[in-house]
């Protein structure tokens, strides 16, 4: 009988978190650390991306990496103030970047046209760019899970186009970001397409 | 032998799977009488900066009839025009812009942008292009939303494609309203709205329904089996 008593109230339990969980926002399984707890000043861009995005470019910054939460904090604000400083961006030129502690940091986000590859490319792409430099070593399997995870989020958000091709960025310009270390595993990605 | 057979058919299965991870996207567009098909396909700068480029239409019998192609092997930006067909190859930005003028409802079918190689075969590009050119019925109407309306009732599979947008991973549907105004996707929103919309308010109402459903079955499930241990339990018991 108690056995019978532990089936009922399981079963009303989950009945009430389906009920409760019916009127949550659709998905929040996508941690990103948001512009406010790094610190960002406002963005001053104004172009907007026409979306879903169908493309996404990986790059990496190839600047130093940073393997915990404090060292990319600084390091994404290292970032913004060379894009944002030297080369006069109303932003930081990534839509989001990828920390070596395993998490994903907001740059410009989904919903706004990023400075990643070159005009033809950035209106159309989502930049994501893996901070460090990745010709000689690769980014550690947290850092790729992050990536991916964040992807995963973008078609579960309706962003990124759920036939979204991954390019590399050295597909689409001539440059050898991000890496031939990086490049070569990226091109093991379900969602790459040359 | 069975072992072997099934061996073999897993093999198949596994080669034609990858075959499939490779093979480039299909898009559609569903354009009216008169319009202009713009596509971009993209292409690997290291590997094509320096090919000719084409775009094809695949015929009845999958045969590919060429349309145009680039003869500029610099790997500067070239230009080429043939009729209603134009292409614009940019190496340094590694795409290939591709335009389609006056289009015709006989120019309706799949096309694709590939790398011109012969007498090689070509390497084809991503997306494969699905073009479906519709007369314009309404010659005079300037309203937006009605001639969206119109389009959507005539071609019935793309509204369904529109529906099930987020399950429908291989094909991409873009409807271009007739008008001149830019309306980028009014139908998605209204769809994805109205079906969400359903859904959380069906989640309100029977809850308390699914509750009492569920009671009942669990507490009708748990006599059955504590009768039937019972039963065993006596008839095996000592």
């Amino acid at each position: 009988m108690s056995a019978l008593c532990v089936l009922l109230t399981w079963a009303l339990l989950a009945l009430f978190g389906l009920a409760w969980g019916a009127e949550d926002l659709p998905c929040s399984c996508c941690p990103i650390v948001p512009r406010r707890e790094w610190k960002a000043p406002a963005s001053k861009c104004v172009d907007k991306l026409k979306l879903p995005a169908r493309y996404v470019v990986v790059s990496h910054t190839a600047g130093s990496p940073c393997d915990s939460p404090a060292l990319c904090l600084n390091q994404v604000q290292n970032v913004h103030n060379y894009h944002t400083g030297r080369l006069n961006w109303c932003d930081v030129g990534y839509n989001f970047l990828i920390g070596e502690d395993g998490l994903v940091y907001e740059g410009r986000g989904w919903d706004t046209k990023g400075d990643h590859t070159g005009k033809i490319w950035n209106p159309i792409s989502i930049g994501i760019s893996f901070m460090g430099n990745y010709m000689e070593r690769s980014p550690p399997p947290r850092a790729l899970r992050a990536a991916q995870s964040l992807l995963a989020c973008g078609v579960a958000q309706g962003k990124l186009s759920p036939s979204y091709e991954v390019k590399g960025h050295r597909d689409v310009q001539r440059t050898l970001s991000p890496g031939d270390q990086l490049y070569e595993i990226i091109r093991t990605w379900p969602h790459y397409h040359e | 032998m069975r072992k072997a057979r099934l061996q073999d058919l897993l093999w198949i299965l596994f080669i034609s799977e990858l075959q499939a991870a490779n093979e480039p996207r299909e898009e559609q567009y569903v354009l009216a009488v008169g319009r202009t098909l713009n596509v971009q396909c993209p292409f690997s700068i290291r590997k094509y900066a320096n090919s000719q480029k084409a775009w094809q239409k695949l015929m009845d019998r999958g045969e590919p009839l060429t349309l145009v192609f680039t003869e500029s092997v610099s790997g500067k930006p070239s230009q080429v025009r043939m009729g209603r067909y134009f292409l614009e190859d940019i190496p340094d930005e590694a795409i290939l812009n591709v335009q389609m003028t006056n289009l015709q409802v006989e120019d309706s079918g799949l096309y694709r942008c590939v790398i011109y190689q012969p007498p090689k075969d070509p390497d084809i590009l991503s997306p494969l292009v699905r073009l479906v050119v519709i007369k314009d019925f309404l010659v005079s109407d300037k309203n937006p939303t009605q001639n969206f309306v119109q389009i959507s009732t005539f071609s019935p599979s793309t509204t369904k494609a529109q529906s099930t947008l987020l399950t429908s991973p291989r094909t991409v549907t873009q409807l271009l309203p007739t008008s001149t105004a830019d309306i980028s996707s009014p139908g998605f929103g209204v769809n994805i709205t109205n079906v969400t919309d359903i859904t959380s308010y069906g989640f309100r109402v029977p809850t308390i329904n699914i509750i009492i459903l569920v009671l009942c079955g669990l507490l009708s499930k748990s006599l059955v089996f504590t009768v039937l241990l019972a039963v065993t339990q006596r008839s095996f018991g000592p």
